[in-house]
């Protein structure tokens, strides 16, 4: 008995492991059909990747200025701007627009500046006795200004200036040059220090 | 009777001459000019198409050239003389039955300094002149002159491309 019992017992075994081995083979069969067509089409898993609200930035810059070009956004309105998946996002309190990167004809990026003392307060300096107003008009910081030439659905062609502080306009250019924006000027590589 | 009438003529043919050099003189005096003349002739269109600026030789800053082209899409757009203002390379434009183009060219720039101007007060002006050109849907010349805009004072240097739009938008409002 003690004999025969472990026959019987491995005949169980046997068919526990047969059933077993076909729901894996089941599974492993359910999942290459699934999986196939996200191997055989890269791009388009990419494409949903990327298309995904949720995608973090990868540039972000907050306190920039949009002098000129935001369709729903007043001019000079201050914003952050971002680059998001494949565009790049320029977003107030109130609303928020974007460019596709593969949209864009021409991004450069220039050196200005800009009053350190501006609006209302810049027309309370006038009052100051003795040329005070203009001594203060000497006081000036250096900006960033991000030009952007891109078309929309229809073709018809847009411009966009964005002005930032100094130094973070190169940041976004790179990015979206890498994303397939056109640049007419290629980004400046910064200089070799010698050591 | 007959006397009468005979003095009657005589003092109308006096009057008549006496004011034939008034009429001339006010006739010449209310000739319109040469540049006058453009603005009184008007035209009719129901769509405008505004082509990119064309730089020409001129170097001119990118946000110059963006801001010039928004600008002009706003003003343009703020005169109400036209249904559609289409921006350029707008598919639905070559739909549009009476269709006139605007063109842009740049033929000086000074950017200026903003700072120099406000402490100064008498130099670093920013200053664009640009030819303005509009054609009809043949291709004949409606409008061709130079526009300048400028900053002699405040604000920043861009807002020369501002007051150039609004010295467009005008000469749309009279042309048509």
């Amino acid at each position: 008995m003690s004999i025969q019992n472990p026959i019987v017992n491995v005949s169980v075994a046997t068919n526990s492991f047969r059933g077993a081995g076909a729901r894996i083979w089941a599974r492993g069969l359910f999942l290459l059909a699934v999986g196939a067509p996200l191997m055989f089409f890269p791009a388009s898993a990419r494409g949903q990747a990327t298309d995904t609200p949720q995608a973090a930035p990868s540039v972000v810059q907050t306190d920039v200025k949009l002098v000129i070009g935001g369709e729903t956004i007043k001019n000079n309105a201050q914003g952050t701007l971002s680059v998001v998946g494949s565009s790049l996002q320029f977003a107030t309190g109130k609303a928020k627009v974007e460019v596709k990167a593969s949209s864009i004809l021409d991004i450069s990026t220039n050196e200005d500046s800009r009053q350190d003392i501006t609006g209302a307060a810049k027309v309370v300096t006038m009052a100051i006795p003795y040329g005070g107003g203009r001594v203060l008009s000497l006081f000036s910081h250096g900006v960033d200004v991000l030009t952007l030439e891109f078309t929309d659905a229809n073709g018809g062609y847009h411009g966009m200036v964005f002005v930032l502080y100094k130094g973070q306009g190169a940041p976004f250019k790179k990015q979206l040059v890498a994303m397939g924006a056109k640049a007419s000027v290629p980004l400046a590589e910064p200089a070799p220090t010698n050591k | 009777m007959k006397h009468h009438t005979r003095a009657a003529v005589s003092v109308i043919f006096r009057i008549v001459l006496a004011c034939a050099p008034l009429l001339i003189v006010g006739s010449l005096w209310g000739q319109p000019g040469p540049g006058d003349s453009k603005s009184a002739q008007k035209f009719s269109a129901s769509s405008i198409q505004i082509e990119r600026m064309d730089p020409g030789d001129v170097p001119m800053p990118p946000e110059f050239r963006v801001a010039i082209y928004e600008h002009l899409i706003t003003e343009i757009g703020k005169t109400g003389k036209f249904q559609h203002v289409y921006r350029s390379g707008d598919k639905d434009a070559a739909s549009a039955p009476d269709l006139v183009t605007l063109r842009t060219t740049a033929q000086s720039f000074r950017k200026g300094s903003q700072k120099q101007r406000e402490v100064t007060t008498v130099s670093g002006s920013s200053s664009i002149i640009l030819k303005v050109n509009i054609t009809d849907h043949a291709g004949k010349t409606l409008v061709d002159r130079n526009v300048e805009g400028k900053v002699r004072f405040f604000g920043e240097n861009l807002r020369a491309t501002y007051d150039f739009s609004k010295k467009v938008a005008a000469i749309v409002q009279d042309s048509f």
